[in-house]
């Protein structure tokens, strides 16, 4: 029995060998032993539970760090995956005291792990995605020099989507399913499709249906996991004349964005260009609200290598419209320069969407 | 000398069945391009490689603990709890509201010496309650535990998801996380050294599997448990009342794992927040297998399972292997634990020892 166990060993320990020779990196590369050193750049990322190929948020982050290194703004990336909430603070230490110069945590639920970790290591620069951050009784230290969150005015994405769905709609009736309003950016995904659809009616002369739902009515574990309930509620905004749907909350908005398609009336999706996303979907995807992350995550790492780390708390992401793909030939020429018109007055300010950071309070 | 060789004798399938693990492991690893020794190396380093290594382990072996015996008690009385999960979450809803309520309606703070008792005594009494009612329709109504505890550990979940959403949430308005307030510091397990995040709670689990054991193997209510999980007939015939035997075997299996929830709540999170605890019980139930339900091996089992969890982050940070290797590693283990016919084939080991009841057929 001995002598069977030490020959597969010994078959596994040299075939371990050999596939380790054919991986072992040429020298003067920069490893993870270098960061810390003079001239080396190291950039870490710490996920939310999940995965960095989970095709949202976790994998478009990786994807700006990534981008950071091809462009040769960093020397060097590393991530870990989250894989229980308790391991946060863990997860963010095992970077800072490997001598990592920056630090990408991403989503909501590390904002209390990223700022105590700001705090611990004043040396190193924390950058979080989707994290809401002020001055407040448990931060009075807001805005701290080496902590910045990304931050999207979503109310201006939803804004250029609202606009083309009210001008490219024949009913006049528009339908947004949304998880729920008590996270402000959804809430301004919500409002700023309002604003757009009403900007379109002013400039084109059309009266335009707005209906906005959120899925407040379920806790925060299944708000944005309700694929059936945002088909549902599309189906019947649908069936009331709506024929364009824009879902806007994880899953949720999924569902709402599947059951658009598959009644073949426009579909609108969210945060990335779901074109891609959702392929099931993606013949009657007109557009999607779009929060780009990785060329935001990739710029602030070239501005903090460059050693002009952006202060202030707030860093502002791009906001914008997908392209229309597979349905470019139903949008006419007009409504297509419409949109360039408001995407370039959203930009330089001409256009404002009125909408307030927060939802105000009744 | 005898009973040496019979102790190495029982250790060999499970050593055997980590070590093919491992391999097989390394093998993955290697085919999907990383080097096993590297992997192997950055994980044992993680795991304990440095005070905060061997801390954090004992962090994620707590909960393993507590959840494995609960699971290899009931074992023990011929039943199976795959309910921990349920059990735990209970505990841990309890003993967060008594920690952080308990003051409120009291209009007064508490001396820690009688508000940390009540929290974990409370706690440990809902997960018990929680383990006892499968017991109860197992006993008189012949429901068999296996489907009954998996229908509890529904409704927890979903009442847990009720709760922490709604009565228990925390009211301020910056929180959006469904989560309820922090405990009061009179209820805090405290950790051992400062600056480490290993807690009493640690101490406690060890303690508790010495306990285990003694209740198992020195008390007339081991006997009896052990006894009705042998052979519910003959319990029977022996004058043992097999009904409040199972009633008790669930509701001290149950106490058990809510004490893991409990533990986390009170001596690590300092609250109870929606996503926390996803699968302990269910680990528990792999770890029991492995430590052969013996209190001794499942905290060995526990600290090799915590120690892979703890030890995947630092394998991933040297490697950009994904963590996902440690559930293979974990699944293969509890394969061969479970199908140890595989081992003693590779090995060439004869079977020598009886085995082992774990669960009977309805109304059994």
């Amino acid at each position: 029995m001995y002598k069977k166990l030490s020959f597969v060993i010994a078959v596994i320990m040299i075939a371990a060998m050999i596939l380790a020779a054919c991986g072992t990196s040429t020298s003067g590369e920069v490893t993870a032993a270098d960061c810390g050193k003079e001239g080396v750049f190291c950039v870490g990322l710490v996920t939310d539970v999940g995965k960095v190929d989970d095709k949202s948020f976790n994998q478009t982050a990786w994807e700006g760090v990534q981008l950071a290194k091809t462009n040769g703004d960093v020397d060097w990336i590393q991530y870990i995956e989250t894989v229980d909430s308790k391991d946060y603070d863990k997860n963010i230490s095992t970077f800072a005291d490997g001598g990592y110069n920056a630090i990408v945590t991403v989503g909501f639920n590390l904002t209390e792990p990223t700022y105590a970790a700001a705090m611990k290591y004043p040396n190193v620069k924390f950058i979080g995605i989707d994290q809401f951050l002020s001055k407040d009784d448990t931060h009075p230290d807001w805005p701290l020099a080496n902590l910045v969150s990304i931050s999207y005015n979503e109310d201006q994405s939803a804004f250029l989507v609202g606009a083309l769905g009210a001008m490219m709609s024949k009913t006049h009736k528009l339908g947004a399913v949304c998880g729920t309003d008590a996270v402000p950016p959804v809430w301004r995904y919500g409002e700023g499709y309002k604003a757009g659809a009403a900007y379109a009616d002013a400039k084109m002369g059309t009266t335009t249906e707005v209906t906005v739902v959120y899925h407040s009515d379920v806790g925060f574990d299944k708000t944005f996991t309700d694929p059936t309930w945002g088909a549902d509620t599309a189906n019947s905004m649908i069936d009331k004349g709506a024929d364009v749907i824009f879902g806007c909350g994880g899953k949720t908005g999924n569902g709402a964005v599947d059951a658009a398609a598959n009644r073949g009336v426009y579909a609108i999706g969210v945060d990335t260009d779901q074109y891609y996303t959702l392929p099931e979907a993606a013949a009657r995807m007109l557009s999607s609200a779009m929060k780009p992350e990785t060329e935001p995550v990739a710029a602030v790492l070239k501005l903090t290598a460059d050693g002009n780390f952006p202060a202030g708390g707030i860093y502002m992401g791009p906001s914008g419209y997908a392209p229309y793909h597979d349905l470019a030939s139903e949008v006419p020429a007009n409504v297509d320069s419409e949109m360039q018109a408001i995407q370039k007055g959203l930009n330089d300010g001409s256009i404002k969407t009125d909408v307030p950071p927060v939802k105000p309070s009744e | 000398v005898k009973r040496l060789k019979e102790l190495l004798n029982s250790l060999l399938v499970p050593l055997l069945a980590i070590v093919t693990a491992i391999i097989i492991g390394g093998i993955v690893i290697a085919v999907v391009g990383g080097n096993p020794f590297a992997a192997y190396l950055g994980l044992a380093q993680g795991a304990f490689g440095s005070a905060k290594a061997l801390s954090e382990t004992a962090v994620w072996a707590t909960p393993y603990i507590f959840a494995g015996l609960a699971v290899a008690l009931a074992f023990k009385g011929g039943l199976f709890n795959i309910g921990g999960e349920g059990q735990l979450a209970v505990g841990a809803v309890v003993s967060a509201l008594i920690g952080y309520a308990l003051p409120e309606w009291l209009h007064t703070s508490i001396p820690w010496f009688i508000h940390l008792p009540l929290t974990v005594g409370l706690g440990v009494l809902g997960g018990a309650i929680w383990g006892a009612i499968p017991g109860a329709l197992k006993a008189y109504t012949g429901g068999h535990e296996v489907i009954n505890t998996i229908m509890m550990n529904y409704i927890a979940l979903n009442l847990t998801s009720f709760l922490l959403n709604g009565p228990m949430r925390d009211p301020n308005p910056l929180n959006l996380s469904a989560k309820t307030p922090d405990i009061a510091v009179s209820a805090r397990i405290p950790p051992i050294f400062p600056g480490l995040r290993v807690h009493w709670g640690f101490v406690l689990a060890l303690l508790m599997s010495v306990f285990i054991w003694w209740l198992l193997q020195k008390t007339t209510l081991g006997f009896e448990i052990r006894t009705v999980g042998a052979n519910p007939d003959a319990a029977k015939y022996a004058g043992i009342n097999v009904k409040w035997n199972i009633i008790l075997t669930m509701g001290i299996s149950g106490a058990l794992a809510g004490l893991a929830g409990v533990i986390e709540v009170t001596a690590l999170n300092y609250r109870h927040e929606l996503g926390f605890s996803l699968g302990y019980g269910f680990d528990a139930i792999a770890i029991a297998l492995l430590g052969k339900n013996n209190p001794y091996g499942v905290v060995l089992a526990a600290i090799l399972f915590g120690a892979m969890r703890n030890g995947g982050t630092r394998m991933q940070f040297l490697t950009q292997i994904p963590v996902d290797i440690i559930s293979v590693i974990q699944a293969l283990i509890l394969l061969f634990v479970a199908a140890d016919a595989i081992i003693r084939f590779i090995y060439r080991i004869r079977p020598g020892e009886e085995r082992l009841v774990l669960t009977r057929g309805w109304g059994g």
